[in-house]
C-alpha cells in the first residue's frame, strides 16, 4: 500500500475507521438510541420490579392478567399457523405461478403494512358489525364476528399478513430449480417434490416470517381494541388490558404485564435475528 | 424473479397425465391464495369505501371539512414529517456508525435497533408517561423547561419517532455494508472532504434504500394510534390526530367522520404503499434482505 | 474535517429541526393576550353535547358581556376514571367536570385542588341522572327491573369501572338496589347482594372504555341492553336513534360534580375565567342546557319547570346510602372489593 502511504504524506485526507465516526455522529447516534430506546424501556422494567420481584409475579398471577395473556398467546399461535401456511402458499404463486394481475397482487401484499391499525379494526366493524355490509347476515345467523373472537383473530391475521410472504418470497425465487428438476426427473409429482425439495429450503424464511407474525400478533393494540369485546377470558388481549391498566393508574399492573410482553417479543425479534445472521454468514466474504 | 410454470424438463420426463391434474391443482392454488387475500383485505377496504358513502358524498364531504378534521390531518402530518425528520437525520448517522465505525457495544446497539418493532405501542405510550408524567424520572427536566411533554404535543412527537425509528436504519444499513467504502475511499484521495464524500458519494449510492426507509416511517407514523391515545390528552383540536379523530368521532355517535377519515387514512397507505412497490423494483438490486 | 467541525455539523442538523419544532409546540404553554385566553375543560364522555353545543358558547357570550375577553375552549372527553388519572399524570386542565365526585377527590389528594370545591350550594354537583336500563324498541324481553337483567340469555353492555365512571355508578346501583332488599335478596345481606351482583355481570358480554361508547355499541346493534345513564339514553334519542328505556323501580342519583384546578388554573392564569364557568354550570341558564341534553337539573325552579321530562323514580337514593364514595372505594372497587371478587369469580368460571 505504498501509494497510500505515500499519498497520506503528501496530505491527503486521512482514511481510518475511527476519524470517519468521529465523535460528534458516534456520539449523537448513541444518544439518540439511548433516548429514544433504552431509557424508556429501562423505565418500565424498573416500574415493574420497582416493588421486588414478589408484587410482579403477583401482579401477573391475577386470573384477569393470566387469561388476557393466555388469549393473547392462542390467538398469536393461531395466527402464526394460518399466516405461516397461507403466507407460504401465496409466496409460492407469486414466485412460480404466471397469472393475469399477478403484479398488482404483489403490490397488494404489502397494503397491511401501510394501513393504520385503527383503520383495520374500522374496516373490520364496518363490514363484520351487526349493521355491517356482511355483518347483518351473519348476525341473523348468529354468527357474532365483532366483540367475539373470530374478530380478533380477523385483525390479527389481517395485520400480519404480509410477514411470512415476503420472507419467503425472496427465499424461493433465489432457489435453484435444478434439484427441484431432478425429482421430477425421477417420477416425483409436483407435491411431493414441494414437500420434500422445496419446504426444507425454505423452512428457515417460514421461521422467520412466523415469528415476525408471532411478536406482532402478542402486540397489536389498535385494531384488536376496536373490534374486541373487552371481557376477561373471552376477548380480551394482553395489550388492551396494559390499555385498561394504564388508564386505571395501576402502573404496575401495566408495567409488570408490559415486562412480561417485552421480554416475549425481544426473544422472538432476538431469535429472528439469530436466523438471518446464519443465513447471511455464507455472504459475509462480500 | 421470473416466475415459471413449465420446465422444459417436466415436460420431457414423460408424465403427461400430470398435465391436467397439475393445471387444475395450479388454478385451484392460485384461486385458493387470491380468494384469501381478497376476503382478507379487500373486502374491509370495499367496506369502507361502502360505510364512507353510505350517506352520500355530500355529506362525507361535508364531515371531513370540518376545523377538527383539518387540525386532525394537520397533526398527523406534522407528527409524520417530524418524526421522519428526526429518524431519517439519526437514522443516517446510527447507520453510518453501526457499518463504518469500531467501537465497544456496537453490535448491543445493532440489537437495540430492532426493538421498537417488538414493542406494543401502548406500551410505547406507558414508557413515556412514566418518564415525563408526574412522578416520572424526567420530571424534573420537564418543569425547569416549562415544555409539556405528555398529553401535549412533544409527547405525541416521541412516541410517533419511537415506534417508526428502525426503518430507515435498517434499510441503509445493509447498502452501506454492500456498497463498501471502495468509492469513498477513491473520493478522499483526489481530495474530497468528509462531507463532500458523503454527499456526493455515499448518498447517491444509498438513496434508494434511503427514500425506502424514509417512505416506510413516513407510512408508519402517519398510522400510529396506540402510542398517541395513551399519551395525548384527547384534547379535540390541540392533541387529536387522525387516528385519534376516528376513535372520538366513533363515540360521538359521527360515523360518517370517523369511517370518512378511515378512508382518508387508508387510501393515503394505499398511494404510500404503491410508492413502496415502486421504490422496491428500483432497489432490488441493492437489497440483500428481508422485511 | 475535524471531529469539531463533523461535531458541529451533526449538531446543527439536530438543533435547527429541533428548535423549529420547539417552536411550534410552544404553543401549548403560551396563555395568549389579554383579549384572549384559553381555558381548558377536561371533562367525562357524557355531557360532551350539553358542554360542546350549549354550555361552552353561552358561557363565550356571558364572558365576552362581562369582561370584554374572548374565552377559547380546549376540551377533552373521555370516560371520567380516565380523565381523571390524566389530569393527575400531567393533562392541564383548568376545570373538571366530571362523572362522580370520587374522581374529583382524587385530584384533590394529588394537590391539585385546593379550594373546598363542596362548598357551594350544590355541594359541586352541576347535574344528575339516573342509572337505567336501555331496551330494544318495544321492549321485547319485558325488562322492568334489575331481576330481569339476572335471566339467562340477557346480553348486557355496561362499561368498565377501571376507566369509567358510569360503570362505577352501573355497579352501585345493582349493587345497592338489592341491599335495600329489592331485588329479592334479603335486606342488607351484603353476600346476597353480592351474588346478585354476579348474576347480572354474568351477562355482561362487552366492558367498554366508558358510558359514549358502551351505548354507541348497544344502538349499532350488539346486545339486547344496555346498563347506562339516563342521559345517555335521551341524547342517542334526540340525535335519532330509536329505543326504549326503563327505569328499575330502585336506582341510585348519579350526582355530576365539577371543580376548578387550581393548580393548573393559576399556571395557565385563568383562575377567575375558570370559577367563573364553574359559577356558570349553576346558572338556569346552563342547567336549561342540561335539561336539553339529558341530564337532570340540580337547579331547584329548572327541575320544577322540566319535572315532566324526566319519570320520577320509586325508590331513589344516593351513594350515601352506601356509605359515600371513599367506603364505596374500599368496599366494593378496591383490589379485595366486593366487584374485583365477583370478576374474578365469574371469570375461573368461564
Amino acid at each position: 500500500m505504498s501509494v497510500f502511504g505515500s499519498l497520506r504524506r503528501a496530505g491527503a485526507q486521512p482514511r481510518s475507521a475511527a476519524s470517519w465516526g468521529s465523535w460528534g455522529i458516534r456520539y449523537s447516534a448513541i444518544a439518540y438510541l439511548f433516548v429514544m430506546i433504552l431509557l424508556p424501556l429501562s423505565a418500565v422494567f424498573f416500574e415493574g420490579f420497582r416493588h421486588g420481584i414478589g408484587p410482579f409475579v403477583r401482579s401477573l398471577s391475577e386470573p384477569i392478567a393470566l387469561s388476557a395473556l393466555r388469549l393473547t398467546l392462542l390467538f398469536a399461535l393461531i395466527t402464526t399457523l394460518v399466516n405461516a401456511v397461507m403466507g407460504t402458499m401465496t409466496a409460492y404463486v407469486l414466485v412460480r405461478f404466471h397469472f393475469p394481475g399477478r403484479r398488482l397482487f404483489n403490490a397488494f401484499v404489502d397494503l397491511p403494512f401501510a394501513i393504520p391499525t385503527l383503520v383495520t379494526g374500522v374496516m373490520l366493524v364496518v363490514l363484520y358489525g351487526p349493521q355491517g355490509l356482511l355483518g347483518e347476515w351473519l348476525e341473523s345467523r348468529g354468527f357474532a364476528v365483532v366483540f367475539a373472537k373470530p374478530g380478533i383473530l380477523l385483525a390479527l391475521l389481517m395485520v400480519t399478513y404480509p410477514f411470512v410472504v415476503r420472507a419467503v418470497q425472496p427465499v424461493l425465487g433465489g432457489l435453484r430449480r435444478d434439484h427441484e428438476e431432478a425429482a421430477w426427473t425421477i417420477g416425483a409429482t409436483r407435491v411431493r417434490t414441494f414437500f420434500s425439495v422445496v419446504l426444507p429450503e425454505i423452512l428457515p424464511a417460514i421461521a422467520t416470517g412466523a415469528l415476525l407474525t408471532f411478536a406482532r400478533a402478542l402486540g397489536e393494540f389498535g385494531s384488536v381494541v376496536v373490534v374486541a369485546g373487552n371481557i376477561a377470558g373471552r376477548t380480551l388481549t394482553a395489550p388492551v388490558h396494559v390499555y385498561g391498566q394504564i388508564e386505571s393508574e395501576n402502573r404496575l399492573a401495566a408495567s409488570s404485564m408490559s415486562v412480561l410482553l417485552l421480554a416475549l417479543s425481544f426473544s422472538l425479534i432476538l431469535t429472528v435475528d439469530l436466523l438471518q445472521k446464519r443465513k447471511r454468514t455464507p455472504h459475509a466474504a462480500r | 424473479m421470473q416466475p415459471d410454470d413449465q420446465s422444459s424438463l417436466h415436460r420431457r420426463s414423460g408424465k403427461r397425465q400430470e398435465g391436467q391434474a397439475g393445471h387444475f391443482g395450479r388454478t385451484a392454488l392460485i384461486l385458493t391464495v387470491v380468494l384469501y387475500a381478497a376476503i382478507l383485505i379487500l373486502g374491509p377496504l370495499v367496506a369502507i369505501f361502502w360505510g364512507a358513502f353510505s350517506e352520500g358524498a355530500a355529506r362525507l364531504i361535508d364531515e371531513l371539512s370540518t376545523q377538527q378534521a383539518f387540525d386532525a390531518l394537520k397533526l398527523t402530518l406534522f407528527l409524520g414529517l417530524g418524526a421522519t425528520a428526526i429518524n431519517t437525520v439519526f437514522g443516517l448517522c446510527t447507520a453510518y456508525i453501526l457499518v463504518r465505525d469500531r467501537f465497544a457495544g456496537r453490535r448491543f446497539l445493532n440489537g437495540v435497533v430492532d426493538l421498537p418493532f417488538a414493542v406494543s405501542p401502548v406500551i410505547a405510550g406507558l414508557m413515556l408517561i412514566l418518564l415525563f408524567g408526574r412522578g416520572g424520572w424526567l420530571e424534573p427536566l420537564v418543569n425547569a423547561t416549562g415544555m409539556k411533554v405528555v398529553f401535549a404535543v412533544p409527547g405525541m412527537l416521541l412516541a410517533t419517532c419511537f415506534v417508526s425509528l428502525p426503518f430507515v436504519i435498517r434499510e441503509v444499513m445493509p447498502i452501506l455494508q454492500h456498497v463498501g467504502t471502495a468509492h469513498e475511499e477513491a473520493a478522499y484521495i483526489m481530495g474530497a472532504g468528509k462531507w463532500q464524500a458523503f454527499w456526493k458519494v455515499t448518498l447517491p449510492s444509498i438513496r434508494w434504500g434511503l427514500v425506502y426507509g424514509v417512505v416506510l416511517t413516513m407510512a408508519r407514523s402517519l398510522g400510529e394510534f396506540g402510542a398517541v391515545l395513551v399519551v395525548s390528552g384527547g384534547i379535540v383540536g390541540l392533541t387529536e390526530t387522525s387516528t385519534l379523530f376516528i376513535f372520538r368521532t366513533l363515540d360521538d355517535r359521527n360515523v360518517i367522520a370517523a369511517y370518512g377519515m378511515a378512508l382518508v387514512l387508508a387510501m393515503v397507505s394505499f398511494v404510500l404503499m404503491l410508492i413502496v412497490e415502486f421504490l422496491k423494483s428500483r432497489s432490488s438490486e441493492f437489497r440483500g434482505h428481508n422485511t | 474535517m475535524t471531529p469539531l467541525r463533523s461535531a458541529t455539523n451533526c449538531l446543527t442538523l439536530i438543533v435547527i429541526p429541533l428548535l423549529a419544532l420547539l417552536g411550534c409546540c410552544r404553543q401549548d404553554t403560551e396563555t395568549g393576550s389579554p383579549g384572549r385566553i384559553t381555558l381548558t375543560l377536561g371533562a367525562y364522555t357524557t355531557p360532551r353535547e350539553a358542554y360542546g353545543k350549549a354550555i361552552i358558547p353561552a358561557f363565550q357570550q356571558f364572558w365576552k358581556q362581562k369582561t370584554g375577553q374572548d374565552v377559547e375552549f380546549q376540551t377533552s372527553y373521555q370516560g371520567s376514571g380516565a380523565q381523571s388519572r390524566a389530569i393527575i399524570s400531567g393533562f392541564e386542565a383548568d376545570v373538571a367536570a366530571l362523572s362522580l365526585a370520587e374522581d374529583v377527590e382524587k385530584i384533590v389528594e394529588a394537590g391539585l385542588i385546593t379550594h373546598d370545591w363542596k362548598s357551594g350550594a350544590n355541594r359541586g354537583i352541576v347535574s344528575t341522572s339516573v342509572v337505567v336500563v336501555a331496551v330494544r324498541s318495544g321492549n321485547p324481553l319485558k325488562i322492568r327491573d334489575w331481576t330481569d337483567l339476572t335471566r339467562s340469555g340477557v346480553e348486557i353492555l355496561s362499561p368498565d369501572p377501571r376507566t369509567s365512571g358510569g360503570a362505577m355508578w352501573n355497579i352501585c346501583a345493582v349493587y345497592g338496589a338489592a341491599l335495600r332488599g329489592k331485588t329479592g335478596a334479603q335486606k342488607d345481606d351484603r353476600q346476597a347482594a353480592a351474588g346478585f351482583l354476579e348474576a347480572v355481570l354474568r351477562n355482561v358480554s362487552v366492558m367498554d372504555k366508558g358510558a359514549r361508547e358502551s351505548i354507541t355499541n348497544f344502538e349499532k346493534g350488539i346486545g339486547d341492553v344496555a346498563v347506562t345513564y339516563e342521559n345517555e339514553v335521551l341524547v342517542g334519542r334526540k340525535s335519532g336513534q330509536r329505543y326504549d328505556y326503563v327505569i328499575p323501580p330502585s336506582t341510585i342519583l348519579i350526582e355530576n360534580p365539577a371543580a376548578v384546578i387550581d393548580k393548573y388554573a393559576d399556571k395557565h392564569g385563568v383562575q377567575d375565567a375558570a370559577k367563573a364557568f364553574v359559577d356558570f354550570l349553576s346558572t338556569a341558564e346552563a342547567q336549561k342546557a342540561f335539561a336539553e341534553h339529558g341530564l337532570r337539573p340540580v337547579h331547584h325552579e329548572v327541575a320544577a319547570e322540566l319535572a315532566s321530562r324526566f319519570p320520577p323514580v320509586e325508590d331513589l337514593w344516593t351513594i350515601e346510602y352506601l356509605g359515600g364514595w371513599k367506603q364505596v372505594m374500599r368496599e366494593i372497587f378496591s383490589q379485595n372489593g366486593v366487584y374485583s371478587s365477583v370478576i374474578n369469580r365469574l371469570h375461573s368460571s368461564r
